[in-house]
């Protein structure tokens, strides 16, 4: 944990992506000037500051705070809820709904950082959550507290900060067990060099899980126990679910450095009601039944369909987005198996795209791709 | 305040919040007299209240005795502000008084617009009720919403309503909720300092009223009958009212203004004559999802509020994980303090006092149920709506044939409850069998409070599965059904012998006859079995007579496990019997399509009957019937195919004789769709004789390929409907034997080719053959 973070402006203009703490200093700021409701010890904001500075609104100075998760507030309500009784969250969901990216908000608000990440792979050992050897040293001096590699988890437990792990039902349920200690406990040993870090306050954990994972290392009732479980959902309605796609393409596209203008609403409407009507297996007038792709056709998804629809109308186009550029990232997000969902995908342009009013030049645009 | 001598509290729903707030409010007003707005038509039944017995969720039941369906629901719960206030009453010992409009002219209102409709219900000239599978919701009964701000009992949509409509709705939205029961929750039902809380009410209402257009009639006309009540309280020198009434009318209430116009709007009202009884009620039918349009989302919620104020999410949670484990679902102490501590924080988060329903939720779903939306069903289901039957003391009154329906049940041990179970009767015992017929005999009444249902498995004929759930509708159900008598059995044998006496069609008089030997009743059962030899002798459809048959065949076989007389029905049987073989011919001829299907049904329904009866004589004069109709060409080919396959069942048929038949019956004379129907008549819905009969196989076969092709076009679809019927195993079994049959075929080909083969021209090409394919020809071979 000794990288330094740039900070100064320019150094942070060169990174491709800020963490939500650089992104959005300013709110932060904002937001910690104007509360005066009690924190919980190690919190950088009270848990009110921090649900509006992920649902959004207006302080009391005028500064308007950006919405980071867009949809049911209760959902949010309850995550927030969760961390200030010191209690581990669990998001869970399908993918693109959201999940790292309000875990990462939480983090960014509650601790100022958001970056003590261990991602969970089928390859995430102990050593990634408890601590490793610096072998080098641990030969030439014996085991010493020099020679130990702090993991994310041991930093936010010396600090008191919030850890994250992306994709917890990936990890081998061996390795997640290792968990239960450190959330019940709230300790974490080191026989070797006769010591513990015992977490200061302020410490917890996000883990995040994909609901298509279900069955792959389920969580074992003991460490179920200590995570509360806050289902985030896909949207609820088509409106909805446009802002969505239409605010992070946009942030994206800023964040890229995409010269195009701001995308049309009309393609991303339609690009959305694509992913909804494919999602649900059915026509949004609710009278022909749709096969679905294997795909998750998230919001994530679609946000990456208008990002790489904007890229090529900015370069290769004439800087609009239109229904040509969005084609082939359209197809790519749909089209996962080769063989299913170009069925699935063919079925759906003949029944549906070629038919709807207006619809003509997506249709004709997607017939070339394929 | 106008005056000190007249309080108005203005009311809503069954609210526990509202309820301590007004016992509260009364203690401190200390009134002498309580007047609340409920029918005065039920004053009398009012003391009953405070008998230790009587156990919420009742209802008061306001009927005309002369129209039972008539009808008017005034619910109640512990919860309930208005049974508050008169608890408070009459712990006091101070009068307490119903004060709308009396039930009396509300339901003459009813009864006027539609006065033949009313003629018609007269005993007399009623609809049969003799169908048992009618259920027993009462048409014309409404409930009435104690407390409730809406006039009309239907809820009006919170985002789209006036003031006037849902005045509850319109005040969260200013206050800017979506949800108008989560606001009130909120303001109302939560608060503990409950300190002017009525005059706040007052005062927003008074707001809203002063807005809204005046009343209509009908609400007029209440308003003007309170006013009047208290009036007349005043006039009796009471001099601290208390005046319980819905929100929306309280401001209306508290000025009373001159009498002269309520007078005149009062005037020349007609009254019908109506009585009122407490009956029991559920928690069902208190939620809203019930239908009841205004009624509360939670009543086991709000129970739990009421009876449990201090610590009462603690107390939840710990329901709700006791609830779990006895699902064998995980829920350990540890988590549930978990959950209580982040509906707390949630709570808090929330700006809320305390946390509510919603914030409970939210815990349970997130510690106790680990994010799964499943079990939040059976929590929905068994603590937040908490299913339960009230209970009304015995001294209630009540009509004769309730009284003689609670004997039975006493005597029978069994309890109506308002959760759905199953019972298994084993009709060899005494009580089972009584208790079958008491069940049986309420289906005749329209009170349906057990529900037959299918045998699973192996259950033989002397078991019975029912499925018992009371309904607090059956009361109005068992009012009307007192005016046929005055014992259940009484009122039974009234409604079948009037049921009989009206219908016309003889199916409908032996389903009759089914339902009186089910319940048990030796008088309706001669009866009807009277009834059903006149018409009989009377009926000129055949297929009628053989519908007939089954429920007869039936009793005449399952009848001693009942107790039943058989011997009055076999001559029934026999005389409808006779009828039928001598009319089955002429019935079957000249069908149409669809007529031949039910003529296939009406043999069928024949044939179990014959089957069930197993009598030699008339065995074998229904196999003579049958056999007429094969061989008739004018009858339908689905007719005759299915006489055909009836015969070869039972073995009667000679296998030649049936490749005889086949042959005639596919013979290309014959129009194709004629014969394609015969196939699908023998074939009904088994493949089995197929399979077995090779003759069959091979006519049909022959009968196949010598069809044009554009007749076997036309009657393709046909044949392919009588093969779609048959089981998968069946079919392969066919493929199967398609392979053996259609071998032989292949090896006689053989035979023919080889016949027709000149060896000597066949040599002069081996020699070429045995180079290309690289062998050498041996000589003798050849």
């Amino acid at each position: 944990m000794t990288t330094a973070f740039p900070t100064d402006p320019a150094a942070l203009d060169a990174v491709q992506r800020r963490h939500a703490e650089q992104q959005f200093a300013e709110e932060l700021a904002e937001l910690a000037r104007d509360d005066d409701k009690p924190r919980p010890p190690n919190w950088e904001l009270s848990p009110w500051a921090v649900c509006t500075y992920l649902l959004g609104g207006t302080l009391a100075n005028g500064f308007i705070i950006s919405p980071k998760y867009i949809g049911n507030q209760r959902v949010i309500q309850g995550a927030v809820a969760t961390l200030a009784t010191d209690r581990a969250l669990l998001l869970y969901g399908v993918p693109g709904t959201a999940k790292s990216w309000v875990s990462e908000h939480l983090a960014a608000a509650i601790s100022g950082k958001s970056t003590l990440i261990i991602q969970g792979t089928a390859g995430t050992d102990e050593s990634a959550i408890r601590y490793g050897w610096n072998y080098a040293r641990l030969l030439a001096e014996g085991p010493s507290p020099a020679a130990l590699v702090v993991s994310p988890m041991m930093f936010a437990m010396q600090q008191g900060k919030l850890c994250r792990i992306e994709e917890l039902t990936r990890i081998s349920a061996e390795v997640q067990d290792t968990l239960i200690t450190i959330l019940s406990e709230k300790t974490l040993p080191v026989p070797e060099l006769n010591m513990e870090v015992q977490a200061r306050k302020g410490f917890n954990v996000i883990a995040t899980a994909n609901s298509r994972d279900r069955g792959v290392n389920e969580l074992s009732s003991a460490l179920m126990r200590r995570f509360n479980t806050v289902v985030l959902p896909v949207p609820e309605t088509f409106e909805q679910e446009v802002h969505i796609v239409e605010q992070r393409a946009t942030a994206l596209g800023r964040a890229l450095e995409l010269p195009a203008e701001t995308p049309a609403l009309e393609e991303i409407r339609r690009v959305v009601a694509v992913f909804r009507e494919l999602r649900e297996g059915l026509t949004s007038d609710g009278k022909t039944k749709l096969k679905s792709p294997s795909g998750t056709l998230s919001p994530a998804e679609a946000i990456s369909v208008i990002n790489s629809g904007m890229a090529m109308a900015a370069y290769y186009g004439d800087g609009a987005l239109r229904a040509d550029d969005l084609a082939a990232g359209l197809t790519g997000a749909i089209v996962k198996d080769p063989v299913q969902d170009l069925i699935v995908w063919k079925e759906y342009l003949q029944t549906v795209v070629k038919e709807r009013q207006g619809w003509k030049d997506l249709y004709r645009a997607c017939h070339e791709v394929l | 305040m106008p005056d000190d001598s007249l309080t108005v509290f203005g009311i809503r729903h069954h609210g526990p919040g509202c309820a301590r707030s007004l016992r509260a409010a009364l203690e401190a007003l200390a009134p002498d007299i309580v007047l609340v707005e409920g029918p005065p038509d039920a004053q009398s039944v009012l003391p009953l209240i405070m008998h230790e017995e009587m156990r919420p969720p009742v209802a008061l039941l306001v009927y005309a005795p002369e129209h039972p369906r008539l009808a008017a629901y005034y619910p109640f719960t512990a919860f309930s502000p208005e049974w508050q206030a008169l608890h408070y009453a009459f712990q006091q010992n101070i009068p307490a008084r119903f004060m709308d409009l009396p039930q009396a002219v509300q339901l003459a209102g009813m009864l006027k617009p539609a006065p033949e409709e009313a003629a018609q219900e007269e005993p007399v000239d009623r609809e049969p009720t003799g169908s048992v599978a009618v259920p027993a919701v009462p048409e014309t009964a409404f409930i009435h919403v104690p407390g409730q701000v809406t006039p009309d009992p239907a809820a009006g949509d919170a985002s789209s309503a006036a003031p006037q409509e849902d005045p509850i709705g319109f005040l969260a939205k200013i206050a800017g909720y979506d949800d108008r029961e989560l606001w009130w929750e909120q303001q109302v039902e939560q608060r503990r300092d409950a300190t002017d809380l009525f005059r706040a009410i007052l005062e927003v209402m008074t707001a809203l009223r002063n807005d809204a257009p005046p009343p209509e009639k009908e609400e007029a006309q209440r308003e003007a009958s309170m006013r009047q009540a208290i009036r007349v309280a005043r006039k009796e020198g009471f001099q601290r009212i208390a005046v319980v009434c819905g929100a929306w009318h309280a401001p209306v209430l508290a000025e009373l203004g001159p009498a002269k116009a309520d007078s005149t709007l009062l005037s020349g009202l007609s009254r019908a004559a109506v009585t009122a009884t407490w009956i029991p009620w559920t928690n069902s039918r208190l939620a809203s999802r019930s239908g009841y349009g205004a009624g509360i989302e939670s009543p086991g919620w709000y129970e739990h509020l009421w009876t449990q104020p201090e610590g009462a999410a603690a107390r939840w949670i710990t329901h709700a994980a006791r609830l779990l484990r006895e699902r064998d679902l995980d829920a350990s102490s540890a988590s549930v303090i978990e959950a209580v501590r982040l509906a707390d924080a949630l709570a808090a988060l929330r700006n809320v006092p305390a946390p509510g329903l919603a914030e409970l939720n939210e815990a349970i779903l997130a510690v106790l149920c680990h994010g799964e939306k499943a079990p939040m069903a059976l929590i929905r289901d068994r603590l937040e709506i908490g299913e339960r039957l009230g209970e009304v003391p015995d001294e209630t009154p009540s009509v004769p044939l309730q009284q003689d329906l609670a004997a039975w049940q006493r005597r029978l041990r069994l309890k109506p409850s308002a959760e759905a179970k199953v019972l298994d009767l084993d009709l060899r015992g005494e009580t089972d069998r009584d208790r079958s017929r008491l069940l049986h005999r309420l289906q005749v009444l329209n009170v349906p409070w057990g529900v037959p249902r299918p045998h699973t498995g192996t259950a033989s004929t002397f078991h019975e599965l029912w499925q018992l759930q009371w309904q607090p509708e059956f009361a109005v159900g068992l009012i009307d059904a007192g005016l046929w008598g005055n014992t259940v059995e009484a009122a039974v044998t009234a409604t079948i012998r009037h049921a009989a006496a009206n219908a016309t069609e003889l199916p409908a008089l032996t389903g009759l006859l089914d339902s009186a030997i089910l319940a048990g009743l030796p008088g309706a059962v001669e009866h009807v079995l009277g009834a059903v030899q006149s018409k009989a002798a009377l009926a000129a459809d055949v297929r009628h007579l053989m519908d007939a048959l089954p429920p007869l065949a039936r009793v005449a076989r399952y009848g001693d496990v009942r107790g039943t007389p058989v011997e009055h029905v076999i001559p029934v049987i026999d005389g409808l019997f006779e009828r039928v073989v001598a009319g089955l011919a002429s019935a079957c001829a000249s069908l149409d399509d669809d007529a031949a299907g039910g003529m296939v049904q009406s043999i069928a329904n024949v044939q179990t009957s014959i089957s069930l009866l197993q009598r030699a004589d008339q065995l074998a004069e229904w196999q003579d019937a049958l056999r007429d109709i094969i061989g008739r060409d004018m009858i339908h080919g689905l007719v005759r195919g299915w006489a055909c396959r009836l015969l070869l069942e039972a073995g009667v048929l000679e296998d030649t004789e049936l490749e005889n038949l086949t042959r005639i019956a596919l013979s290309p004379v014959n129009p194709a769709p004629q014969a394609a129907s015969w196939v699908e008549g023998v074939l009904r819905g088994s493949g089995l004789l197929l399979l077995h009969q090779d003759g069959l196989w091979l006519a049909l076969d022959r009968w196949l390929q010598e069809l044009d092709g554009e007749t076997f076009t036309a009657v393709l679809p046909l044949v392919r409907r009588s093969f779609s019927g048959f089981q998968p195993p069946e079919r392969r079994q066919m493929g199967e034997k398609v392979v053996r049959l259609g071998g032989t075929s292949t090896r006689s080909r053989k035979q023919v080719i080889a016949d027709d083969i000149e060896p000597r021209r066949a040599a002069a090409v081996l020699p070429v053959l045995a180079r290309i394919l690289g062998i050498a020809l041996e000589d003798q071979e050849l």
